[in-house]
């Protein structure tokens, strides 16, 4: 007996199907049932349910709250500087033509290299005492002296600093994707502005940044969603601190399981972050994505 | 020798020369403006910059921009060759004093480094073959069958994309123990393959949109059935593809530090755990650090270089399309 069509394509997609529902929808429905207990950190220990007070212990604590800000303030960061440094980059690729190939390549090296590994030479590099920037930026005659900026140990900036490595790393996934939709932009179209005359930021507000919009409203998302899991690197660089002013969201759960040892908080955290994120992630997809259409 | 050949148009010749440099792209016979200055102008087409010293100040600019780029990395391996003690000096220096492979000898001879990079290679190689047989059917089925529910599952692996690690990677952890399976490569590539695996079912979509219906249409006349025809017509076609999504896969499981952290502890251990590790626990071993972590990072980025047309493929077609 021969299958239907539709019948054999359900078969073709059950094992990723499968797949995903034991990994990745039960581990999650686990998370949302653990929200509602207070769980005894020791394996076997108690599990009482209190059904809310999780959630209500979440948000009255300032570290919470504090951690929904800083994830929102570091995103913004992150995307911002990237979009502009990957934008600038593409443009100027896109000005020098074929013959910038190679250096294309090259830009695209840190894309390969582990987050931790980022996290890491670029604390090395603004660390207090030996770290090279401060030093740079003293020899060229910037700063009085060398620790002048605590770039990972002073409250007002660290959440800045941390995002550094996530934007060099990055930043060449922007620069590649505007790149490629600079390409699609036809070329009759450039001539007949610059022949009227449209000078370089009317070219670039009125008829470069709208036709790469579709372009830009993807890279965006992918990015923005990720930079609000951002984890390895600001755990290597400082752990959350100095005075929590690094501890995003990721982290606080994450220091909330294993240090404090309080699954049910920090499931209740997760499960509100979980939330926060496929809210965003839904709108994002349904408004601007739309996979599986046709163009 | 094309018409646009400079030698063959007399006065104008002077004005069109052009440096060996720009072979790739046809010279342009612009004419020169009229009050007689020199001009040199490559053929410029759409966005691309036409006057030379607009040239010269964009290659400036990017030189810039390639040594702030490149030289994070590249202090990196300088400090990894510098002695123990001169990693740490202050003021810091750029180059090694002295070059030496102490900090190498010293990374690598710890007990249990060497271990984990055998843990990294054999887990990101798990993944990715779980990656590829559970995503290259999938694809399959959602493109070629376009049907409602295969609509709702690439919707739904999307979304999988963006559930934080740190919400499912505990939950996940105390499963695998439950089953037996803690502080395995195996669990950790489960792990590592919910993360590729949306990413892999998007990416084959993808590709297998671009194959022609008519090729499996043709090979069921000839009576290869439906799996058969998918084997031996399709995947050939669509083998660039795989290759594509199999450099993904593996990527993102060789350099995944969240669910390793959470899930191995001692004989599972990947490498990125261990550069962690060196921070707490044989206090602040900034040379071993640095060695690790480049012989860690020097394979993929020698792999990108080689395999750099198929990635720039798949990260423009992962995001720029749909």
């Amino acid at each position: 007996m021969r299958i239907s069509d539709r019948r054999f394509a359900v078969l073709l997609m059950a094992p990723a199907a499968l797949f995903l529902a034991i990994f990745v929808a039960y581990p999650l429905f686990r998370l949302v049932a653990d929200s509602f207990f207070k769980i005894s950190p020791i394996a076997g220990g108690p599990r009482d349910f209190v059904g809310l007070d999780n959630y209500f212990r979440a948000f009255a604590s300032e570290a919470f709250m504090g951690a929904g800000w800083r994830t929102l303030a570091y995103t913004l960061v992150v995307v911002t500087l990237e979009f502009a440094l990957g934008l600038g980059m593409a443009l100027l690729f896109t000005m020098l033509g074929r013959n910038s190939q190679i250096w294309r390549t090259v830009f695209l090296y840190p894309l390969m290299i582990a987050p931790i590994v980022a996290g890491l030479l670029w604390k090395f590099l603004m660390i207090d005492n030996f770290g090279l920037i401060g030093t740079l930026m003293h020899q060229a005659g910037l700063l009085a002296n060398p620790n002048q900026i605590g770039w990972l140990s002073d409250p007002n900036i660290v959440l800045f600093s941390v995002a550094i490595p996530d934007i060099w790393l990055t930043t060449s996934f922007m620069c590649l994707v505007l790149f490629a939709g600079l390409q699609n932009i036809p070329g009759d179209l450039i001539e007949a502005a610059r022949l009227d005359g449209a000078r370089a930021p009317a070219m670039l507000f009125r008829i470069i940044l709208p036709l790469l919009r579709p372009v830009i409203a993807v890279a965006l998302v992918v990015r923005g969603i990720d930079a609000a899991r951002a984890f390895d690197t600001i755990l290597i660089q400082t752990n959350g601190g100095p005075q929590s002013a690094s501890e995003t969201m990721s982290l606080l759960i994450y220091r909330t399981m294993i240090r404090f040892g309080d699954p049910g908080l920090a499931s209740a955290m997760g499960t509100m972050y979980l939330l926060a994120m496929l809210a965003v992630a839904f709108f994002a997809v349904s408004t601007i994505w739309r996979p599986g259409k046709d163009n | 020798m094309s018409l646009a050949d400079p030698r063959l148009q007399g006065p104008a010749a002077t004005e069109t020369t052009m440096p060996t440099s720009t072979v790739t792209s046809p010279p342009s016979t612009t004419a020169s403006n009229g009050n007689g200055a020199r001009r040199r102008r490559y053929h410029a087409e759409g966005l691309e910059a036409g006057k030379r010293s607009t040239r010269t100040l964009l290659w400036i600019l990017l030189a810039a921009a390639m040594i702030f780029y490149g030289f994070p990395f590249l202090y990196l391996l300088f400090t990894s060759f510098k002695t123990p003690i001169d990693t740490i000096a202050v003021p810091p220096t750029i180059l090694p004093r002295e070059w030496t492979l102490e900090n190498y000898t010293n990374a690598l001879g710890r007990s249990g480094v060497l271990a984990s990079f055998i843990n990294s290679a054999q887990t990101a190689i798990i993944s990715t073959v779980l990656s590829l047989v559970l995503a290259v059917p999938a694809a399959y089925g959602i493109t070629r069958y376009k049907t409602p529910s295969g609509r709702v599952f690439i919707m739904a692996a999307l979304v999988t994309r963006m559930v934080p690690p740190v919400a499912i990677g505990i939950p996940l952890a105390s499963m695998m123990s439950s089953v037996g399976l803690a502080d395995t490569p195996i669990a950790l590539s489960i792990a590592h393959t919910t993360i590729s695996l949306p990413l892999s079912i998007w990416l084959m979509s993808s590709f297998f949109e671009a194959v022609p219906q008519d090729l499996e249409e043709a090979a069921t006349v000839d009576g290869c059935s439906r799996l058969g025809a998918l084997w031996r017509v399709v995947i050939p076609v669509v083998s660039g593809g795989i290759a594509v999504t199999a450099i993904f896969a593996f990527l993102a499981s060789w350099n995944e530090f969240l669910f390793a952290l959470l899930m191995t502890a001692v004989r599972s251990q990947t490498t990125p755990v261990v550069i962690a590790n060196f921070q707490t626990q044989f206090g602040l071993d900034w040379g071993s650090m640095t060695a690790l972590a480049a012989v860690y990072s020097i394979p993929v980025i020698l792999l990108t270089l080689l395999l750099q047309r198929k990635i720039v493929a798949g990260m423009t077609l992962g995001a720029v399309k749909g």
